[in-house]
C-alpha cells in the first residue's frame, strides 16, 4: 500500500516533468540576448525530476499514514470552511465570515456549542480590532451588507 | 574590521528595536511552544503582519530573528514536557528531556535546557561575528559560475542531511525551483507557466506561499493529530525552573562541544536544527555515556542537542548574510523576506548594508540574553500555551493566514491559491517529504538561474566557465563527494548495525 503511493507518485512526476518540460519548449521568445534563453533551465529542472521520480518508482520510500475515511471526511470539511471563508470574505465582511468561520472550525476540533461561540465572539473581536486600530489594515466591509458599510 | 558590529549595536539598541527584539523573542518563544507551530510557521504567520508595519528593513529583520530564535527556545518546551516536539529541530530533545521531567526534574530540565541553549547561541554569535566577515571577504571574489556552483552544492548537501528520503528531498527542492520559475522571465520578457492568469504574471508571491506551504497545511495536519495517538496530553508537574550550579558544571563540556559542532553544522548550507541535534546527541552520547544513562534521563544528553540546535539556528546565518545561500529552511524564509525588501544579501552586504548585516547580528546578542531572562522565570507561563486547546489554536491561525494574505493586494486571487498551495503541501507532508527543500529550491530557484544565465553570457554560451576557477571546482568536487561518499560509506559498512536514534 504505501510502496504503491511512491509508485503513483514516481509516475505523476514522471507526468509533470513532461508536462513541464513541453510547456517550456512552448515559450515564445523574440529576442534573444544571451545564449541561454529562457527555455533551457525550466527543461533541465524536468530531467532532473524525470531522473529522480524513475528512482521513486522503482525504490520507493516510506509515507506517512493515510488517514481512516471519518478524517478525510472532516479534513474536507475543514477545506470547505476555509473555501467557504475565502468566497465571502468581501462580500459578507470580516466581522460576520470570521465569527462563523470560527464557529465552525472550533466545532470541528470537537468544542462544545457553547465555547466555540464563545471563541467565536472574542477572536473576531480581538482579531478585528488587532488588525484596524493596531495594524491599520484595511478589512472588508461587506459589500452585500450595506448597513456595515 | 569590526565596524560593522559597532554600527549594529548602534541601530540595534535604539528604543524601538530593543522592543522588537523583544517582541519577537516573546512572540517567537510563544510560537514555539504552541503545539504544531515551529520556527518556519511562527516567521510565516508574523511575517505579512510586520509589514503591516512599515517597519525598515533591519527593524523587520530584527523582529523576524527575535522570533526565530525564539521559537527555537520554545520548541523544546514540548518536547520534555509531552514528548512531543515541536520542531524538527526538538526531535533529540525528547530523548533525555522527557524521561527527565517524568522522574520530576521537568522544572530543571526547562532550566537547563534554557541555559545550554543560551551557551550555544552564544558560541555560535561569536562565530558568526568573527567568521562572516571573513567569508564575505572571499565570496567577494565569487562570480556568477562560482555561485552557481555553491547553489547545486547546497543543494547536494541538503539532499544528503535533510529529511531521512535523499531522493525525496531532492524531488521537493527541484519541485521549489520549478514554482520559482512561474511568471515573467526577468531575462527576456517571455512570460512562463502562467496559463494566461495575471494574477501569476509577478510569479507566486512568496508570503502566499509561505503561508499556503507550512500554515494551512498544518491546519490540516493538526485536525489529524486530533484523532491520533498523541491526544492525551498530560503536563508532568513545573517544579522549580532553576538549574544548580552543580548541574551546569556536570553538563559544561557537553554545552561547550555542542555549541561548536552546532555552529559548524548550521554554516554548512542545508542543514538545519534537525542535524545539530541528532549530530551533538550522537557525539555527546559516544564521547560520555560511560554508564548507559542516556536516553534514561541524563542532564548531558538534554544539554548536547539544545545547545546544538540554537548554536546551527546563528550558525545558519553565516551562509545566508555572506552569501545569500540559507543554512536552513527558516533562513530561507528570512531570505526571502530580505527580498522583499529589495535586499538580496551576499558578500556585499557588510559594505553596502552594514546597518543591515550589524544591526541583525548586534540583536542576536540582545536577543539571546532577553531569551535567557524571559525563560528562566517564565517558563511556568510559557507552559501553559501547550495545553492551549485545538479548537482555539486552529481558528487562530486561520484568520492570521487569512488576513495576512489579504491585507497584500486586498486580493481575493492570493486567498485562493494560498488554499491550493496548502493542499499540495499537505499532500507532499503525507508522502513523506520534507517542507525546507522545497522552500529553500523556491528561494534560491531565480537566483540559480539568473547565475547560470550570466556566466553562460560572459562565456558566450562556452559550457566549460562553469567548472573554469579553483573555487567552483572545489565546490563541484565536494558536492559529489557530498552525494557519493554516504552511499559508499554505507557499503563499506553495511555489516555495522546502525545506531539507535
Amino acid at each position: 500500500m504505501r510502496i504503491a503511493a511512491d509508485r503513483i507518485l514516481g509516475l505523476a512526476l514522471i507526468g509533470l516533468a513532461a508536462f513541464a518540460a513541453f510547456n517550456a519548449s512552448q515559450f515564445q521568445v523574440n529576442f534573444i540576448y544571451e545564449p541561454v534563453g529562457p527555455k533551457a533551465f525550466p527543461i533541465l529542472l524536468s530531467a532532473i525530476l524525470a531522473t529522480l521520480s524513475l528512482v521513486l518508482v522503482f525504490r520507493p520510500g516510506e509515507n506517512g499514514d493515510w488517514p481512516d475515511k471519518r478524517v478525510t471526511l472532516k479534513l474536507l470539511a475543514v477545506l470547505g470552511v476555509l473555501l467557504v471563508y475565502a468566497l465571502l470574505f468581501t462580500r459578507l465582511g470580516y466581522v460576520v465570515m470570521t465569527f462563523l468561520t470560527v464557529l465552525s472550525l472550533a466545532r470541528l476540533f470537537e468544542a462544545s456549542w457553547k465555547k466555540a461561540a464563545i471563541a467565536g465572539a472574542l477572536m473576531t473581536l480581538g482579531s478585528y480590532y488587532l488588525f484596524t486600530l493596531g495594524l491599520g489594515i484595511a478589512l472588508p466591509g461587506g459589500h452585500w451588507l450595506p448597513d456595515f458599510n | 574590521m569590526f565596524d560593522f558590529l559597532i554600527q549594529g549595536f548602534d541601530v540595534a539598541l535604539s528604543p524601538m528595536n530593543l522592543g522588537l527584539a523583544f517582541l519577537g523573542a516573546l512572540l517567537g518563544t510563544l510560537f514555539g511552544a504552541l503545539p504544531g507551530i515551529g520556527p518556519i510557521n511562527g516567521i510565516a504567520i508574523l511575517m505579512p503582519l510586520a509589514y503591516t508595519l512599515g517597519l525598515p528593513a533591519e527593524s523587520a529583520l530584527i523582529l523576524l530573528a527575535g522570533v526565530y530564535t525564539g521559537a527555537e527556545y520554545g520548541g523544546r518546551m514540548s518536547s520534555i514536557l509531552l514528548n512531543v516536539p515541536g520542531d524538527a529541530g526538538a526531535v533529540m530533545t525528547t530523548l533525555d528531556g522527557h524521561p527527565l521531567a517524568k522522574k520530576g526534574l521537568a522544572g530543571p530540565a526547562l532550566g537547563l535546557s534554557a541555559v545550554s541553549s543560551f551557551v550555544g547561541a552564544t558560541i555560535a554569535i561569536i562565530g558568526l561575528t568573527l567568521f562572516a566577515p571573513l567569508l564575505a571577504e572571499v565570496a567577494v571574489m565569487f562570480g556568477p559560475a562560482e555561485f552557481f556552483a555553491l547553489m547545486v552544492f547546497a543543494f547536494a548537501s541538503m539532499s544528503v542531511m535533510m529529511g531521512n528520503d535523499p531522493i525525496k528531498t531532492g524531488i521537493g527542492a527541484v519541485l521549489g525551483v520549478l514554482i520559482a520559475m512561474v511568471g515573467v522571465d526577468s531575462g527576456t520578457g517571455v512570460m512562463r507557466y502562467t496559463f494566461g492568469m495575471a494574477e501569476l504574471y509577478d510569479g507566486i508571491d512568496f508570503v502566499v506561499m509561505i503561508i499556503g506551504l507550512f500554515a494551512i497545511s498544518e491546519i490540516l495536519l493538526m485536525l489529524e493529530h486530533a484523532h491520533g495517538k498523541n491526544a492525551n496530553q498530560e503536563m508532568p508537574p513545573l517544579g522549580r525552573v532553576m538549574v544548580s550550579a552543580k548541574e551546569l558544571l556536570y553538563c559544561k563540556w557537553a554545552m561547550l562541544r555542542s555549541g561548536v559542532i552546532g555552529f559548524i553544522v548550521g554554516v554548512l548550507p542545508g542543514t538545519g536544527a534537525s542535524v545539530a541535534g541528532a549530530v551533538t546527541y550522537t557525539t555527546e552520547k559516544r564521547l560520555s555515556d560511560k554508564h548507559n544513562t542516556f536516553g534514561t534521563g541524563d542532564m548531558r544528553g538534554l544539554a548536547a542537542p539544545e545547545a546544538g540546535n540554537n548554536a546551527s539556528a546563528a550558525g545558519s546565518f553565516v551562509p545566508m548574510l555572506t552569501l545569500g545561500i540559507p543554512g536552513s529552511g527558516t533562513t530561507a524564509v528570512l531570505l526571502g523576506a530580505l527580498m522583499l525588501y529589495n535586499i538580496t544579501p551576499g558578500p556585499m552586504l557588510f559594505t553596502e548594508r552594514p546597518e543591515v548585516a550589524g544591526g541583525l547580528i548586534a540583536s542576536l546578542y540582545i536577543g539571546n540574553l532577553v531569551l535567557l531572562a524571559l525563560n528562566l522565570p517564565l517558563a511556568g507561563l510559557f507552559a501553559k500555551t501547550l495545553t492551549m486547546p485545538r479548537w482555539v489554536l486552529v481558528p487562530g491561525i486561520a484568520i492570521l493566514a487569512f488576513v495576512g494574505v489579504y491585507q497584500l493586494h486586498s486580493d481575493l486571487m492570493a486567498i485562493y491559491l494560498m488554499l491550493i498551495i496548502g493542499v499540495f503541501g499537505y499532500a507532499l507532508r503525507k508522502l513523506g517529504f520534507s517542507l525546507a527543500p522545497v522552500i529553500l529550491g523556491y528561494v534560491l530557484g531565480g537566483l540559480m538561474e539568473d547565475n547560470l544565465r550570466r556566466a553562460l553570457s560572459i562565456s558566450g554560451g562556452e559550457v566549460g566557465i562553469l567548472w573554469n576557477s579553483a573555487i567552483s571546482v572545489g565546490l563541484w568536487i565536494a558536492a559529489v563527494m557530498l552525494l557519493v561518499l554516504p552511499w559508499l560509506l554505507s557499503r563499506a559498512f553495511s555489516r555495522k548495525s546502525p545506531v539507535t536514534a
